[in-house]
């Protein structure tokens, strides 16, 4: 390979030669790396989970012995997330939240759902569709979740006491997707309802304690009527039960999913399949730049009119200028940041 | 037939007619017929304007080298997909839905150029002055600067730096590669009076600089990039459909499969006897109790 390097370097190749590279393009390696013989080969690590020809593990329970002692899917939830064999009134109260959670109407999980069955695929490409369509506005119980933590955790460490805790919360997240509390549920005592049967089945904790005084706050701060929705209670509930905000996210999306599938099966029944080009939008829908001839190659613009800006104030009155074209994203600014609560698994992979 | 759209929306992207297809004014047949390549449409979907021909040519650029990366997390996640045989479109989807916050974070550096390109206007810092600032707040933080760095290429990304000098070959120098260039002055030098090896900037430093710098916002050219790396890792599926072992994990194969028994390791609470239902709630009470099940809680 030496060879073919020297060839190269000889030749030229663009601007991998240039100086100003970190390094000699022309000595870089050719070829595979060899295995890594100073650490231990890739295994799949889990806490979760094992299984060898005989049977299948989790958290030291056979799932085989679980199901033959009469425990149940929904046991398996508490096993899997969280190691333990739960009470049966914790079994109870998340039997009732998958109940719960399980269909919304045609809401946007069945929507993607039936949009996906229409293209003639399978099943399971809806059913994985609509679990996209949990996100940090829509069945936001990571977002919830971790909010009511942090604050519930502000009322002990910095002293503040819940009723404080729920009052600073609302002040800083009203109008908050995630915040559990709106007019969503005004005329539906569902929501309230979860609450009622966690006290009757004595696993309301903290968590729903503390979201009661999250909605009294924002009962007194809102100014139009709002009330505990189905977010906020079932986020609340699942914390109590010990379920963490991202796996209460996993396992409410998931619950949808099987809703998701009765959709596309009716929607395979009752309705056809959409062809490409068979969809048409009209131009009274369209409010995007006139229709406009495209010019000829050699026309296309000069250099000097490319979107490249030499300061920070021309950039400025670009960015500013292309917030007016919708779908262009000038408009957005999102937090996207590694959510891993820890990276890394050091005790295992050492020779 | 009835062609009324599934969604009834206003927008400003598009329209179709019985005659015609409209993309932000133009015609994308007559696009295509006028020679314009599958870049300049590019430009016209995200920023309503053909380019400059030096910016299709980095935005070609920078397509053509980040469509491949081998193994990444994209490329993994479908080959993952596609051992259980479903619709190769789910492999494929898999693959672009893998960059997030970690793998390709196209946006995350987008959003934070322009967060500090701001600060540099309103506080009247020049872009070096406020390049060595992001640098020591992230590292203050301990935060990893967003764009330096790469697991695999700990030697510096081979795309990287070239694609910043293309960015200068075309002439297409501006504000954020000013500031991207005079990160990883301030990077480097801060790492090295640390005493620490050197970390070179990777494909996102450098590329969606580029994409920045030709007009695309963080969040198109986040879309771009991760959505050009679906088609190698639809290839890497199909190599896998095609020629590959579904499911992984058969023994009559020559390699040891991918989720092959012996691949897996458990560090998890040790074998232990399933409680009776008589047994349950004492048993289920007395664990919630010692918390030691809190340990293992995800």
């Amino acid at each position: 390979m030496g060879d073919l390097n020297a060839e190269k370097r000889a030749r030229g190749i663009g601007n991998l030669g240039d100086p100003k590279n970190p390094y000699d393009y022309f000595e870089r390696e050719y070829g595979t790396v060899p295995p890594d013989g100073k650490r231990a080969p890739f295994r799949w690590v889990s806490e979760v989970a094992y299984k060898n020809v005989h049977r299948i593990v989790a958290r030291g329970y056979d799932t085989t012995e679980l199901m033959e002692e009469g425990y149940g899917v929904v046991d398996t939830l508490f096993v899997d997330y969280q190691a333990r064999i739960p009470l049966v009134e914790e079994t109870q109260m998340l039997n009732y939240l998958m109940i719960l959670a399980l269909e919304d109407g045609l809401s946007m999980p069945a929507a993607i759902s039936r949009l996906v069955a229409r293209s003639k695929t399978f099943l399971t490409q809806a059913c994985g569709a609509s679990i996209l369509a949990f996100g940090h506005a829509y069945g936001a119980y990571s977002a919830f979740g971790n909010r009511l933590e942090t604050y519930l955790k502000k009322a002990g460490d910095e002293g503040l006491g819940p009723e404080a805790a729920a009052e600073l919360l609302v002040r800083e997240n009203l109008n908050d997707e995630a915040l559990g509390v709106s007019n969503l549920m005004l005329n539906d005592p569902a929501a309230r309802r979860v609450f009622a049967r966690a006290d009757k089945l004595g696993v309301a904790g903290e968590h729903i304690a503390f979201m009661r005084h999250v909605v009294a706050a924002a009962q007194r701060q809102s100014p139009e009527p709002v009330d505990l929705d189905m977010l906020g209670a079932i986020g609340a509930a699942m914390l109590d039960l010990g379920f963490s905000p991202e796996a209460t996210w996993a396992i409410m999306a998931v619950t949808r999913a099987y809703a998701a599938g009765a959709h596309y099966i009716e929607e395979v029944e009752r309705e056809g399949t959409t062809r490409l080009g068979e969809e048409l939008t009209s131009p009274d829908r369209y409010d995007g730049p006139p229709e406009r001839p495209v010019p000829p190659l050699k026309d296309r613009p000069q250099p000097s009119e490319a979107a490249v800006c030499q300061t920070s104030e021309q950039w400025k009155k670009r960015f500013e200028e292309m917030k007016g074209l919708q779908g262009s994203g000038f408009s957005l600014i999102e937090e996207i940041e590694d959510p891993s609560k820890k990276s890394g698994i050091k005790k295992v992979g050492k020779l | 037939m009835a062609r009324e759209p599934a969604l009834n929306r206003r927008t400003s992207i598009s329209y179709k007619t019985e005659e015609r297809t409209v993309l932000r004014g133009y015609n994308l047949s007559d696009l295509a017929e006028e020679g314009y390549s599958f870049c300049d449409a590019l430009f016209v979907l995200f920023q309503g304007r053909i380019p400059t021909q030096n910016e299709e040519k980095m935005l070609d650029y920078e397509m053509g080298v980040f469509l491949e990366h081998s193994m990444s997390p994209s490329a993994v996640g479908a080959i993952g997909v596609i051992t259980g045989r479903p619709n190769l479109p789910c492999a494929v989807a898999a693959a672009i839905m893998t960059f997030g916050g970690v793998h390709g974070p196209g946006a995350a550096h987008g959003y934070m150029l322009n967060k500090y390109i701001e600060r540099a206007r309103v506080e009247g810092k020049s872009i070096d002055e406020m390049a060595k600032i992001l640098v020591d707040e992230y590292m203050d933080a301990g935060r990893p600067v967003m764009g330096m760095g790469q697991p695999q290429h700990v030697d510096s990304d081979p795309r990287a730096e070239p694609i910043h000098l293309k960015q200068e070959e075309l002439g297409l120098q501006g504000v954020y590669l000013e500031f991207q260039r005079a990160l990883e002055k301030h990077f480097h030098a801060r790492r090295k009076a640390a005493g620490r090896s050197y970390v070179g900037v990777n494909v996102v430093g450098s590329g969606n600089t580029a994409l920045m710098e030709i007009g695309f916002s963080p969040n198109a050219g986040w879309c771009i990039g991760s959505v050009t790396r679906g088609f190698s890792c639809a290839a890497h599926a199909l190599f896998n459909m095609k020629k590959g072992r579904a499911w992984g994990a058969s023994r009559n194969e020559p390699m040891v499969q991918m989720i092959d028994l012996s691949m897996i390791q458990y560090v998890g609470p040790e074998d232990r006897i399933v409680p009776k239902q008589e047994e349950r709630q004492e048993y289920a009470r007395k664990q919630k109790e010692t918390g030691e099940y809190k340990q293992w809680v995800i």
